[in-house]
């Protein structure tokens, strides 16, 4: 990995916090009342785009000490959930990154290890974002290409790496 | 020397060190011929225990001897060891560590201003090739060294030392490299100008080294938006803490530019960056400031701040730069004397256009950031507050409440009340806050144009709760800063509330002020206010409290807007008792009827009694009779929780500053009160519970003050540990008696002993223990005392049942299989701060490590365990073992935990799946 910086000054811009729109309807008349909604009545919360935006957002950029959010490659209007179908649309920062394909797959092993296994994950590049796009999205959705690369001890550290900080969902610590 | 044994070198080296420290100056006449000598000596040592010694000699040799001729080979045996690689072996019994060594080898590197020319050459070897330690060993060395090797030398070398520093920062391989390397370009260009600082009188004298990095840094500035820009102003900032004229000179380069830059309209998309570094510009120029600011001070950025101030207006206004210009404002409020009263008036008022522009748009959480530059200029300039911002927020707030569905507007009025209470723990401010909010208050309570429909009168309370909350919260704030104004508000506010109250208890209507939410925000406010006042005033406060508890007689404590018949009579406790209150008798009038209303006043009267001072109370063998009726009237006249509660705490604050004397009264609760209303099984379980509570309230007030009737009082717990019907109870009341509570705390005056947490549990931990480990007992006996247990701990700190870990972990684990969800939660809340221990705590988790997966991981199903709150904390705990417990001892465990997590995964509540995704992630 070393040596070959695809991009060495990216673009970066602020995160900030989602607020979910489902949570203001919710709110008391009494003002302080809100430490209560732990309840068991109010029914079960479905997984939503906010929530895998939280789970990839703060992935780390293999490059850049900047999380995927941070440098926009991932967005909550780029996620969709349909039933038990998800699809990630993800934008490199130059359409000539060759982290693409790491960075799709640090995405493929957040999803995997943090959804239940009831979902289909479909993870593609934006469209028009990659000069590769089509060997870069049959690359991430063919699951014996996933297996077969998270058997490859380098890449699956590399992978790791990314991965650390991306248990602080958009905080930072 | 090289074919001796390291033992007999340290005699060598010792030797040498001994003459060094007794015959220096002989050492001095051997001349050249000794420095020759030690050299050859001292050439390839390897051992750290010798290395110490010899660097401790060549230090002086470097120092006081003519070291002329050989100063290539003294470099050699010094700087050969540079940087230290030194890592001492597990265990080493000489205590010998690498910072040992790097402090004394620097201390030869440091002694000698002719090495120079030879040591940077090294210095760009280990930056260029070196691991991160050796680079920041380096990077430290060169801070402490380039000082004296000179500014000659570090002007030649300048170049060459920014290039390989630059990587550093420009590329960091670690944020503590980084932060070193801008260190070193701080001592490097210090080093260059500080001798010439006089010299220097306009920004074109400044030449060389800093002229050059600043036109690097602002080249690249030319992109603000990009990811190389922050190392760039990072640059940028620690030139700022260097010299005067280096720091004049860098603003005079990197303002305008950036001004510039932001003024440009193709660069309009770029305006939040560019703020943003301005900011960190403005922040370290205040940082280069001394700490105590006198007037004559120079202010760095004060010639650049119209030009700032133009651009912060200009950012203010658009919704994407909105919080960088405000975060840049802050820089500039907080820099001392940089801005005229004019400046900060016209501050205020485009920061108050942001706060209501912001309304629709309320989701970039600049709320926050525009009350914290408010706070700020508050604190030097309330005047514009007062005058700007207060009559604008004060006029957004709505005369009546918005109407049930109107969330928006309700949740307006409450971003409205947060930005008063934060901004208003001033006191000028604060006085305006209460004459606004009491007035709003009283106006939504008594409306001059009756609404037709009363029937949802629901939002307006709840609207004036919010107000009435809005002021405790600020008193709270204002309590704990200490300041004095506090106590001025027992006259106007306090008498205020009362009127307000009582006369909406004596309206024959339900009105809106009777709610016992709203009684209970006006006791806090009153509970807030009385604590802070002197014990003289006090005095007379009390005695109108007392008053108008036994004649009914309210003129005394109430007085306000709303006029109450001059007869009016509000008599509460039904009793007819005497008491002597300073000189006179009072009695107690026989009173039946009264409403419920009426009767949640008593939390007001309450409020002001149990914050008084111990002196000024009435004390209980005069007091016994109310004492006896307000708690018979607690368990048999109270019809809201609010009511009795009130009642305990008014007890238990007057038997906790009056124990001493009070043995009649606690002598009649054992003998007469217990068996009459807690162990008698004819009276209904209810009121036995209810009777518990005002136990535990009175066992409170002993244990603050350690006194020696208490453990009779827990005795007599124990006893009903065997009955049915309250065992659970009593055994909870037994964690509720060690509990924190916001009553008897030392700004109530109470009397209160260190460590009477600690003295409690030591008496009665042991007894619970044994009773829970007793298997000769009945079953539910001992359940009994497992649910003492976790209540007990999981109300005490830490410290107090540490020791006694290994013999609870076993019965907290029983306690997991306990019906109830709270104790099971209560129960993994301990093991969790348990888990923070030390080693042999852990060691304990340890040996219980596969038990503790099973039960958790069965807590955290959403199918076995209805309760959120297990779930979470069961998962939370799964987390924290990998962290804990040794990987062997877990391995068998990991591939089940992770096949039921994938379970868990699904949960239906989001809070738990993100507890689970984060265990899973560990595990």
């Amino acid at each position: 990995m070393a040596g070959a910086i695809f991009n060495p000054n990216p673009t970066v811009f602020t995160a900030k916090p989602t607020v979910r729109k489902s949570d203001l309807a919710k709110q008391s008349l009494w003002i302080n009342e809100k430490a209560k909604v732990e309840d068991n009545e109010d029914g079960p919360d479905p997984i939503d785009q906010d929530e895998i935006f939280d789970l990839i957002r703060s992935i780390d950029d293999p490059e850049h000490p900047n999380t995927l959010e941070e440098l926009r490659v991932v967005s909550a209007p780029q996620i969709q959930v349909k039933g038990n179908h998800v699809l990630v649309e993800f934008t490199p920062t130059i359409p000539h990154c060759g982290m693409s394909t790491l960075i799709g797959l640090s995405i493929r092993v957040r999803l995997l290890r943090s959804l239940p296994d009831r979902y289909k994950v479909d993870i593609l590049l934006q469209p028009g974002s990659h000069q590769s796009e089509h060997a870069v999205n049959k690359q991430l959705n063919d699951k014996e290409r996933v297996a077969a690369a998270l058997e490859n001890p380098a890449l699956l550290e590399s992978v790791e790496n990314c991965l650390v900080g991306a248990g602080r969902r958009g905080h930072s610590e | 020397m090289k074919a001796l044994v390291h033992s007999v070198r340290f005699q060598v080296y010792s030797i040498i060190d001994n003459l060094m420290a007794r015959n220096r100056d002989a050492l001095k006449g051997l001349g050249k011929a000794f420095v020759g000598g030690y050299i050859s000596l001292a050439e390839g040592e390897k051992d750290p225990r010798n290395l110490l010694v010899a660097f401790a000699i060549a230090r002086v040799i470097l120092i006081e001897f003519d070291i002329s001729d050989h100063v290539e080979s003294m470099f050699n045996i010094t700087y050969c060891y540079f940087p230290i690689t030194f890592r001492p072996p597990p265990n080493d019994p000489y205590g010998i560590t690498t910072e040992d060594l790097q402090k004394a080898l620097r201390g030869c590197l440091t002694a000698c201003p002719s090495f120079g020319p030879l040591a940077v050459p090294i210095w760009l070897e280990k930056l260029a090739a070196g691991s991160p330690n050796t680079k920041r060993d380096a990077l430290q060395t060169m801070v402490l060294c380039l000082p004296v090797y000179g500014s000659a030398l570090a002007r030649a070398s300048a170049r060459k030392l920014w290039n390989s520093l630059k990587l550093e920062i420009f590329q960091p391989t670690d944020p503590l490299t980084e932060e070193e390397a801008l260190k070193t370009t701080q001592a490097l260009v210090e080093t260059i100008y500080a001798q010439e600082e006089d010299a220097i009188e306009s920004d074109d004298h400044v030449q060389g080294l800093a002229r050059d990095v600043c036109e690097e840094c602002i080249h690249i500035l030319r992109e603000p938006e990009k990811n190389q820009a922050r190392p760039a102003i990072k640059v940028l900032c620690a030139f700022l803490a260097t010299t005067p004229a280096v720091l004049r000179f860098t603003l005079s380069q990197a303002v305008p530019h950036l001004v510039k830059l932001f003024l440009n309209p193709d660069e309009a998309s770029n305006r939040a960056p560019i703020l943003l570094l301005l900011a960190d510009l403005t922040n370290a120029s205040r940082e280069s400031m001394p700490k105590a600011v006198a007037d004559d001070t120079p202010i760095p950025m004060l010639p650049y701040k119209d030009e700032v101030l133009g651009a912060v207006s200009v950012g203010l206004k658009a919704s994407p730069s909105r919080i960088p210009a405000l975060s840049l404002l802050r820089g500039l409020v907080t820099t001392p004397n940089l801005l005229t009263d004019q400046e900060l008036g016209f501050i205020v008022h485009s920061v108050d256009e942001v706060f209501q522009t912001d309304a629709s748009e309320n989701d970039d959480f600049s709320d926050s950031a525009v009350l914290e530059v408010l706070t700020i200029v508050g604190k030097t300039a309330p005047h514009h507050l007062e005058q700007q911002t207060l009559p604008m927020l004060f006029s957004s707030l709505p005369d009546q409440a918005p109407p049930r569905d109107a969330a928006n507007e309700r949740i307006e009025c409450w971003r409205t009340l947060l930005a008063l209470k934060t901004l208003c723990v001033h006191p000028e401010l604060f006085e305006n806050l209460v004459t606004r909010v009491t007035a709003k208050v009283d106006s939504i309570c008594f409306p001059e144009t009756t609404r037709d429909s009363i029937e949802d009168a629901e939002p307006d309370a709840a609207y004036a709760h919010a107000l009435l909350k809005t002021i405790a919260d600020t008193l709270s704030a204002k309590v704990d800063a200490g300041h004095v104004d506090v106590a001025k508000y027992i006259d106007g506010l306090v008498p205020g509330l009362y009127n307000l109250f009582i006369f909406s208890a004596l309206q024959p209507v339900q009105v809106i002020a009777t709610d016992h939410r709203l009684v209970r925000a006006a006791a806090e406010i009153i509970a807030l206010v009385s604590q802070r006042v002197p014990a003289q005033r006090q005095a007379s406060f009390v005695a109108a409290i007392f008053e108008a508890l036994s004649s009914g007689e309210l003129q005394g404590v109430a007085a306000g807007a709303q006029k109450l018949p001059a007869d009016a009579k509000l008599l509460l406790l039904d009793v007819k008792c005497h008491f002597y209150m300073g000189c006179g008798v009072r009695s107690f009038v026989l009173q039946e009827s009264a409403s419920t209303s009426q009767k949640n006043l008593l939390a007001l009267f309450s409020a002001g009694v149990m914050t008084a001072h111990k002196e000024i109370l009435p004390s209980p063998p005069a007091l016994d009779g109310f004492l006896n009726q307000l708690l018979i009237w607690s368990l048999t006249r109270a019809d809201h929780y609010l009511q009795s509660e009130s009642a305990w705490h008014l007890i238990s604050s007057l038997v906790n500053k009056h124990a001493d004397v009070a043995t009649i009264f606690l002598e009649d609760k054992l003998n007469n009160f217990w068996p009459q209303y807690i162990a008698s099984s004819e009276v209904s379980s209810t009121q036995r519970r209810q009777a518990l509570q005002a136990w535990v309230w009175i066992s409170k007030a002993l244990v603050v003050r350690k006194d020696p009737h208490l453990t009779r009082f827990t005795d007599r717990l124990f006893e009903v540990f065997g009955d049915n019907e309250i065992s659970w109870d009593a055994a909870k009341a037994l964690g509720e008696i060690a509990g924190v509570d916001q009553i008897l705390i030392k700004r109530h005056h109470v009397v209160l002993k260190i460590l009477h947490a600690q003295k409690f549990v030591n008496g009665i931990l042991p007894r619970i223990i044994s009773g829970a480990q007793d298997s000769s007992r009945p079953a539910h006996e001992q359940t009994a005392y497992l649910v003492a247990l976790t209540s007990l701990i999981k109300a005490i700190p830490k410290a107090a049942y540490a020791h006694e870990m290994p013999s609870l972990m076993p019965l907290l684990l029983r306690g997991l299989d306990l019906p109830d969800f709270e104790i099971r939660a209560d129960v993994i809340d301990t093991l969790l701060a348990a888990a923070e221990g030390d080693a042999s705590e852990q060691g304990l988790v340890s040996e219980h490590a596969s038990t503790l997966v099973n039960i958790m991981l069965k807590n955290s199903m959403a199918d076995d365990m209805p309760s959120v709150r297990v779930r979470t904390t069961a998962l939370q705990y799964l987390g924290i073992l990998p962290k804990i417990v040794r990987y062997d001892v877990l391995h068998p465990s990991k591939s089940t935990v992770i096949r039921e997590l994938a379970i868990v995964l699904d949960d239906p509540k989001r809070s738990v799946r993100k507890e689970a995704v984060d265990t899973r992630t560990v595990w």
